[in-house]
This record gives structure tokens, sequence and C-alpha cells, in this order.
């Protein structure tokens, strides 16, 4: 019984899974019908399919699952979903896919499968429904597709070159060359474009070729980029006449289209639903006008369309709210002194308006009046307040008095002359006063101050004069406009000066002057002023009793006369800062402060100044030198420090030229130059002190100096120097002369006494190489000959024995008995001395070798000056200072000479044991 | 004339990018342009098919260039002269003149596509330069053979004056 019951619990089961099953399975639909079309305008695939009739019947709400395929690719280039709740009419469904590739270009492929909104089976795929491109057809050429596109520019474009059967596509590109995604190995060639623009060329050219060289092989394509027109902006539209209307609107910007691709405007009515008949012309703003007939309100809508899209504006508006007058004409005026009615007609019969009247004053100011029209032929506005003759420029416009919506043009612009007046305010007078001889001369200056206007063509003068007191006789002169002064002689009586300007309609008031009766004139000191970027300043000490001050100054102060100047002050002004383009740097400038109480001007100060100070011109000349043994004294007393100078001169340097490249002179200071010399630099600070005294210099010494002025403007560089040598030290002459002179002299007798000496001091002595003595026979002890005296028969032997002889030959004796020769003049000039290396041991040596020897000193007149070789070394030592101090003999014989004498007390022995004879010559060398 | 011809060729070829393959350096010359220049009447039938060709392509280009492009300017400025030649040949030699407003009977189809324009247009002008190429060698040798002719028969009147 238990398994009975598992049986049919199981049965029960399948039996709801199968009912299941087949109710999902009878709510699967699928597609009955597919049918693609291509609409190759728009590149897009129109897709058509449906499901059974029950489904349409049961009003299912389905879902649809689409897919593209192309025949190059494997995969699908899209997949989409569709929904929709499907109707009793049984009417096929739609969809539309827009291809980013030509479809030219391959075939495209299309599949659907459905799913009704209860199920959750979707249903077996449709076929895929084919729509052919031209790669499957036989061309004879070549194709590129799209062919003439227009781009919208920064879109994307894909090309395909589709070649004949069979033919492999071998180039496919762009000219001007664009970076391109090509791909090209096949019959079709593809080339897409990221990101298109304009690059400045009207259109893209496409080559394409097929493998081959044929003509057959080529095609060509162009495509254009370009954008879609601007919105029209500033549309708006009215009428001038209430008969035509005129709307305007601007270009926009390029589209890079031309010709019949260039945009197109249209204008359309809504109300109406008419199109405007209106031709569009547009050069800077486009517009378009049409007769309005009996509509009052409109509602236009402008269209501007290209190929790539189209824009609209919109006006609404009524003909009455948009009048836009014509510009007024035939402008003309009546005018008085100080009035101008000007008129004016307009084209706007039966329309009130409201005008404005621009008017153009002389100094550029511009002023408008309002006014409402209210004749019928023509307008008028009268305008006061002006100023006699005075030109004015003036122009008028208009707009609807009732709905104002904008002015019309400005007329055409017309200058009006205000008529003659009276000249009104006062001239400013001024006058300069010269004594001469029993009176005085008066120049009296004029101008026309701020204030004061002419009113008039031309204003010429009238000057007037009498006395003050006493009731002389009135004089007056009249000048012409071109004069401003002249000169009138008076006495010394006070006078009242009267100057008056006159036009062609009367006479300005009267600027009137006192010149005051002539007294002794006060000394002012004159006070120097600064002078600054802008002027020069000048003040005064203020004076309750004036009311006005007066500054008066010469244009050109060297000018005789000056072209005098004068500028006018209130009372509350104690400063001015005097401008003038006149004014030059380095030139001076004297001014006079007047106070001036009821006509009548006194001189209170005197200023003198320059614009900017330069440093003077030229150098002080130094007129005098006094020279001392350290000092010299430079004086340049002519040298000017007036007006004649570019600056006032504040003072003097003196500049000296040191030996050492440090300036040591006491009181001055270091200069260094622009080439990096040394000067000293004494500087004098008053300009009057023109002499000045360098001390502290060496005697006997040249010096360089220059004498410079110095302004408020510096100095300038120096170029000249004076030079001086300082006197000799006689002092020191005496001293040279007591110190080298005198000894000089003595050694100069000495030398002409030289012979007397050298007889007394230095007999000579022949050369024993060429005496008969040596001329026998003999043998040779090296370079010496030795007389045997076996050889030698002596005639006669004598023995010496005086005892002079023995005192003054203390060598005599010695063993070896010298020889005395006498030469054949009777000189005695041999002497017996030692040999010189033997001289140098002063030891006797009682058993030392036997020489003869002797020293001619006639060769050796030096030493037969300074030696006596009969002298005792006691002697010759003694004597040696005074030689070297009188004869300046050069040192090193002076220590031969002491050398010998101080070994001679020693070279006795030596002498003894080896007396030689030598040749004077051999002393020498 | 040879001259502006050929520069106005050189200009169009580089400025419509078909200076590629010589594309424009055709062998098949239209028929018009293909010569040889018999007298002035021929001389004129090519003048005015030459006028009518270069509004063309004026025409093609205005679609394609902004006003006041070099190329527009260049093909007006030969146009001008193409009209003053054959003003002068009415002027020298006058012929029959068709109706107002008869133009030439019409050659092949005109291109429709931009491509096609721009290069019959190319083509034209290139048949155009040679063209005048030529006739300005041949205007220049019967010049020269003139003035030859003329110094010959001078020479031969003076020798025979001598003899």
């Amino acid at each position: 019984m238990m398994n009975h019951l598992m049986l049919l619990a199981v049965l029960l089961l399948l039996r709801t899974c199968y009912t299941t099953y087949s109710q999902q399975e009878s709510t699967v639909f699928p597609v009955t019908y597919l049918n693609i079309t291509k609409d190759l305008a728009l590149q897009r695939l129109l897709v058509e399919w449906d499901v059974g009739k029950p489904a349409h019947d049961a009003g299912l709400a389905m879902s649809f699952e689409i897919q593209v395929r192309r025949t190059d690719e494997n995969t699908t280039v899209w997949t989409g979903f569709h929904n929709v709740t499907l109707g009793k009419s049984a009417k096929p469904l739609h969809w539309i896919w827009d291809s980013d590739l030509p479809l030219e270009c391959m075939s495209h492929l299309v599949r659907i499968r459905s799913k009704a909104e209860v199920s959750k089976i979707w249903s077996q795929w449709s076929l895929w429904e084919a729509v052919l491109g031209m790669d499957t057809s036989n061309n004879s050429e070549p194709q590129i597709f799209p062919n003439e596109k227009i781009v919208e520019e920064g879109s994307d474009i894909t090309l395909c070159c589709i070649g004949r059967k069979g033919r492999i596509i071998k180039e496919f590109f762009l000219v001007p060359a664009v970076h391109v995604f090509s791909h090209t190995n096949s019959q079709v060639g593809l080339l897409t474009v990221k990101n298109v623009s304009h690059q400045g060329v009207p259109h893209i050219s496409v080559y394409c070729q097929e493998s081959c060289n044929e003509e057959q092989c080529y095609a060509h394509s162009v495509f254009f980029v370009g954008k879609q027109p601007d919105t029209p902006n500033d549309f708006s539209c009215q009428t001038q006449d209430m008969r035509i209307v005129t709307c305007t609107w601007s270009k926009g910007g390029e589209t890079y289209l031309y010709g019949h691709r260039l945009p197109k405007y249209t204008l359309f009515e809504e109300f109406s639903q008419k199109m405007v008949p209106c031709t569009v012309s547009c050069s800077e703003q486009c517009s378009c006008s049409w007769n309005i007939g009996q509509q009052r309100i409109y509602n236009i809508t402008v269209t501007v369309e290209n190929p790539l899209g189209k824009k609209t504006a919109m006006d609404v508006f009524d003909v009455t709210h948009r009048i836009y007058p014509a510009a007024p004409f035939q402008l003309w005026e009546e005018c008085t002194d100080t009035e101008i009615t000007l008129y004016w007609k307009h084209r706007n019969k039966g329309i009130e308006l409201f005008c404005q009247t621009e008017v153009l004053q002389p100094n550029g100011k511009v002023e408008l009046h309002n006014s409402s029209d209210t004749h019928l032929h023509y307008a008028s506005i009268t305008l006061g307040g002006l100023q006699p003759y005075t030109e004015y420029t003036v122009r008028v416009r208009c707009g609807a008095a009732k709905h104002f919506w904008r002015w019309s043009e400005w007329s055409e612009a017309l200058t009006i002359r205000t008529k003659e007046a009276t000249p009104s305010g006062k001239l400013d007078i001024w006058r300069e006063i010269t004594p001469v001889l029993g009176g005085r001369n008066v120049t009296l200056f004029w101008k026309q101050a701020p204030s004061f206007r002419a009113n008039g063509k031309s204003v010429s003068y009238e000057v007037t004069w009498e006395k003050v007191e006493g009731g002389s006789k009135r004089e007056s002169i009249s000048f012409s406009p071109v004069h401003n002064s002249t000169r009138i002689s008076i006495d010394n009586d006070s006078y009242r000066i009267s100057i008056m300007a006159k036009n062609n309609v009367n006479y300005s008031l009267p600027s009137v002057m006192i010149i005051p009766r002539a007294t002794g004139t006060e000394e002012l000191k004159e006070e120097q002023v600064n002078g600054t970027d802008d002027g020069i300043f000048i003040s005064w000490e203020p004076r309750h009793t004036y009311d006005s001050y007066i500054i008066e100054w010469c244009k050109v102060p060297m000018l005789q006369p000056c072209d005098l100047q004068w500028k006018r002050f209130g009372p509350n002004i104690s400063s001015a800062l005097i401008n003038s383009a006149a004014f030059v740097p380095g030139v001076r400038y004297n001014f006079h402060v007047y106070g001036s109480v009821a006509n009548r001007a006194s001189l209170l100060e005197k200023k003198t100044g320059y614009l900017r100070e330069l440093p003077p011109l030229l150098d002080p000349i130094v007129e005098k030198v006094e020279l001392t043994l350290n000092a010299v004294t430079l004086s340049w007393d002519s040298y000017p420090t007036d007006e004649s100078q570019p600056g006032f001169v504040r003072g003097y340097h003196v500049y000296v030229s040191p030996i050492q490249e440090d300036c040591l002179l006491k009181g001055s200071k270091k200069h260094v130059l622009p080439d990096d010399s040394v000067l000293c630099k004494y500087t004098i600070e008053d300009p009057e002190e023109k002499r000045y005294t360098v001390k502290h210099l060496l005697s006997n010494t040249k010096y360089k100096l220059a004498v410079k002025a110095y302004t408020g403007g510096g100095e300038t560089p120096i170029v000249n120097f004076i030079y001086i040598d300082t006197p000799f030290n006689s002092n020191l002459m005496y001293l040279l002369v007591l110190l080298v002179i005198v000894p000089a002299v003595i050694a100069a007798i000495c030398h002409w006494k030289m012979k007397w000496v050298k007889e007394r001091c230095c007999p000579v002595i022949p050369s024993p190489s060429k005496s008969k003595v040596l001329s026998f026979k003999a043998f040779k002890s090296g370079s010496e000959k030795v007389l045997k005296l076996s050889d030698c028969i002596p005639d006669m032997l004598a023995v010496d024995t005086k005892a002079e002889a023995q005192k003054l030959h203390p060598w005599s004796q010695l063993p070896s008995t010298p020889t005395e020769n006498k030469t054949d003049d009777g000189h005695n000039s041999s002497q017996i001395c030692p040999d010189e290396k033997e001289e140098r041991d002063f030891t006797p040596t009682p058993t030392a070798q036997t020489h003869t020897c002797f020293e001619n000193f006639s060769y050796s007149s030096h030493l037969a000056v300074t030696f006596d070789s009969y002298q005792r070394p006691e002697m010759l030592e003694a004597s040696t200072p005074e030689v070297s101090v009188v004869l300046y003999q050069p040192h090193y014989y002076f220590d031969i000479f002491n050398e010998d004498a101080a070994s001679a007390p020693r070279e006795t022995a030596g002498r003894k044991a080896s007396l030689r004879y030598i040749s004077q010559t051999d002393v020498h060398a | 004339m040879a001259e502006d011809a050929q520069e106005l060729f050189a200009f169009y070829e580089k400025d419509q990018h078909l200076a590629i393959n010589n594309l424009c350096r055709t062998n098949h010359l239209p028929e018009w342009l293909r010569g040889p220049v018999t007298g002035p009447g021929a001389l004129r039938g090519t003048m005015t098919r030459m006028a009518q060709a270069l509004q063309d392509i004026a025409r093609h280009q205005r679609d394609l260039n902004p006003p006041g492009a070099e190329i527009l300017r260049r093909l007006a400025s030969t146009h001008l002269k193409v009209r003053g030649l054959l003003n002068n040949l009415e002027g020298l030699f006058p012929a029959p003149s068709l109706p107002p407003g008869r133009r030439h009977p019409p050659g092949p189809t005109a291109p429709t596509k931009v491509f096609q324009q721009k290069l019959e247009g190319c083509r034209i002008l290139w048949s155009y330069a040679r063209f005048m190429a030529k006739l300005s060698a041949q205007l220049e040798g019967r010049s020269r053979g003139g003035r030859r002719e003329k110094r010959r028969s001078h020479r031969g009147s003076w020798l025979l004056a001598r003899s």
C-alpha cells in the first residue's frame, strides 16, 4: 500500500512538470517573418518582422533580440533589444539600424529571436537575413563609398573602396593626407578618419587603386568637411514707414560649404502660415524686406539650413511698436549771440516723433537736448545759453514718441556760429618802468585773461593814460589785434593807465593800473631759488595789504627786450611753480614778486634761479702762479661768477698731481680720475675766493695742477693742466760743492801734476826682458833664465856701504844681494819687491830660495799715484783713507791697495826668501 | 597667353590635389583642342569652346571654394584673356556669328560627380596649355620665316638690281 502511494506521488509530480512545460512551450512565439531593406541616403537598415498571430491576439508584451553581422567579420557587430506590446491589428514590427559603414561596402545580415514577457524562454534565432553590398556585384571599375558625403567637423567617417571581383585594393588614401585607419589587403578597402577637421581646404579627395595600372583600375571621390549653420543672432524686424517691414540678423560663422551648399535662409510667418515673400541678402548682416499690407502682428521664424543641419530664430511683434524712423534731413538754423533755433524735416509723416539734438561745443563737450515734434512739415528746437561768436556742431535723431523702439540714424551734422557780442571780462595788463632823464618810459603789456572772451571776430585794443592828480589831458592810442604791448613816456608824476579790448560790437570793461610817482628805489637782496623738473618754485612772504600778487620774469633773459612775462595770483597765495616751455637748463632766470593794491603794484622780493644748473662751461684761467720751494700760489681773479654761468658757482677745486700714487699732500683729498690716475683735490667753498696756495710740495719737482669751478650742476671733466717745476734748494748745492766739487778739483790738480808726482815717487823702471843684462847664455828654469856666476865675468866688483842705501833698501841686507838697475833716462824705476804669493806669508824665511824681482810701476799710473813703493808699510797704511776719498777710485783697486798695505809688514821676510823679477805687464795681467 | 595657360594649369593641378599619377596630363585631348590651327576661323572656334569650358570650370569651382578664392580669380583672368582674343579675332576676321545664346553643340556628357568635374577641368586646362604652347611656337616660327623671307626677297631684288 505504501509503495502504491509512493508511485502515485511520483506520477503526480511528473504530471505537474509536464503541464508546466507544456504551458511554457505554448508561450514561445518565434519570428515568422523577417525582411530587411536598406536606405542608402540615410545609410540605415530597415528591419521588418513578425511573430505568430496568436501572440498578436494575446496582446503579449514581448522582447526581441536583434543581431547585425557583416560578411567580412565573424562576430556580431551589433546586438540590441526591442521591447513591444503586440497589438490586435497584427501589423509587422519595424526597427531601424544606422550603420557607421556605408551599406554599399559589404553585405549586412540580421537575425532576431523573441521572448514573451510572461515566459522566460527565448525562441530560436531566425535565419540570417541579408542585404547585399556592392562587393557582390560585377563592377566594371572600383567604386568608392560614400561619394561626395558632407561630414560635420569633429565627426568620424568610414570610406570603402570596392574593387572588381578577384582584384585586391592596392592603394586607398586621402589628399591632403590625414591620419586614417585603413585596411586594404582584400577586394574591399576600408579607411576610417576620426575627428575629421576642415584643414583649410574646400574638400578632401579620395584615391583608390587596384593592383593594376590601367585606367579602369582607379577610382576617385571627394568628401566635404563643414559645419552646421549658426543660429541667426540678433533677429529682429522693424519698419520705417509702416509699409515695409525689414528683418535683420547676423550672418553667423563660416560653414566651409560653398556654392549650392551654402546656408539657405527662409522666413515663415506663423499666424498666416505662409512663407514670407522676401529675398534674403547677406553681406555683413542678413536682411529681408517685404510689404506688410494690413497685417499688424507677426510671428516670423527665420530658418537657416545647410546639408549638415538647420537652426531657427523667431520674432513676434506688433508693427506699430517697431518703428525705426528715417534720419531727419534738411537742417537749417536761426541764431543770436547766445541762442540757436534749429529746424529739420523728416519722412515719417503721420508718426509722432521724439527727437534728440546733440550739441558739440568747441571744448569737445557734448550736450543732448530732447524735443517733441509738433509741426506737420518740420520740427525745431531752441538751444540757449550759448557763447557769442562760437562754433557749435549740431545733429538730430528721432524715435517714435509712442512705443519707442529705437533711435533713427543721426542726421547730417550742421556747424553754426553764434553772433558777436561785447567782449566779456577784462584784459590782464602789466608794465615795465624804465627811468629816463626827466621822467620814465613805461612799457605796457596786455593779454587775454582766462576769464576774458573776445566775443567777436577780431579784437583791437585801446590804451588810455592820464595823470592821477591835476587833471591832465587824457591821451589814448588804439592798437590792432596783433599788438600786445606798447611803450609810453611819462613824467615823474603818478599816472592812471587803462587798457580796453574792442570788437565790432563794443568795448570791454577797462583794466586799470596806477603808475606811482617816481621815488628812489630800494635795493632788495636777491634770493636764490631752485628749479625742479616741473618748473621753478617761487615763494614769497604773504602780506595782508595786497589784493593780488604778480610775478614777472623774462622769457629769454639774454635778449633785449627780454620778452617780459607775468602771472597774477590771488591775495591768499604765497607760492607758485613757474613753468614755461621756454625755460631751458643752464639759464639764470630772475623773478620779481610784486604786490598790488588798488591797481598800484610795488616790488616785494627778488628771486633768481635756474630750471636746472649745469657745470661751468669754462674753467678758471690761472693768471698768476707764484712758486716757492715748497708751495705754489694760483690766482684766477677774472673768473666770472655772475649770470653768465650756467649755474650758481659754489666754489673751486684745485687739483694737484702727486708724486706717489696716493695723495699725501696735507689738506687735500684723494681724487681718482676715470683713467684711474690719482690727483690731490683741494676745495674752496667761497666762489669769491679766487686765490689758493698749495703747500707741502717738494722742491725741484714737476707738478701738474688744474683749477675747476663747480656749480650746483657739478663740474666738467679735467682736460687741461698747468705744469710747474718747484725751484732747486741751493743749500743742497753748497753741500754738493763741498762734498764733490772740491775733492774733484784736488784730484784733477793731482792728475795734472801726475808726472811730477811720478817722477818723485815712482821713477820708471825699464823692462828687464829688453835689457842686455839678460842676453847671456843660461839655462832655463821654467820660464826664467838663470845666470850662472861662472859664466859671468864681472868687470868690476864694488861693495856699497852707504848707510842711506841700507836704510832705504832693507831687503838689500838679505843674503841674496838685489841688483839695482838704472834706466838710460836716469829714472830709477826699479824696486825690490816680494812675490805676490810670498807677500801673503810675512814670516821671514832665511833659507828661502833667492830671487831678484824687478817691478816696473811706470805702466800703472793709478798705482803710481796712490802707491809709493818706497814708503814703508806703516806709511802706506796711513795714507790709504785720503786717497780713497779724493779720487773715488774703484773699490777693488782700493782693496788691492789695502791688502797690500795690510800685508806689507809681514811681507818683508818672504821677500827676502824669494826675490823675483816680475814685469810690470804681468802685474796688470 | 601660352604662359598664362601653363600657369593656370599648374596652379589648378596643385590646388585641386590632382598632381597624382599624372591624372590630368592625358593624351586624349578634347577634339576641339587637338589642332592644328588651320586658320583664324579654326582658332576662333577653339577659343569660343575654351571660353565656355572656362565658364563651366569656374561654375564648378564656385561650389567648392569661398568667394574670392585664388583659383576663381585666375580662372576669371584667363577667361577674360580668351574673350579678349576672341574679340580681336572677330575684329580682324569677321565671320557669320551664331545667334545670341546659342552654344556650340555639346560634347560628351558632362560629368556630374565632383571629382570627375575637377578632373575634366584639369584635363581641359592641360590640353589648353599644350594647345597654346603649340600655337605660340607656330606663330613664332611663321614670324621668323616671314622675316627671313622678307630679307631674302629684299636681298634678291637688290642682287637683281645690281646685275
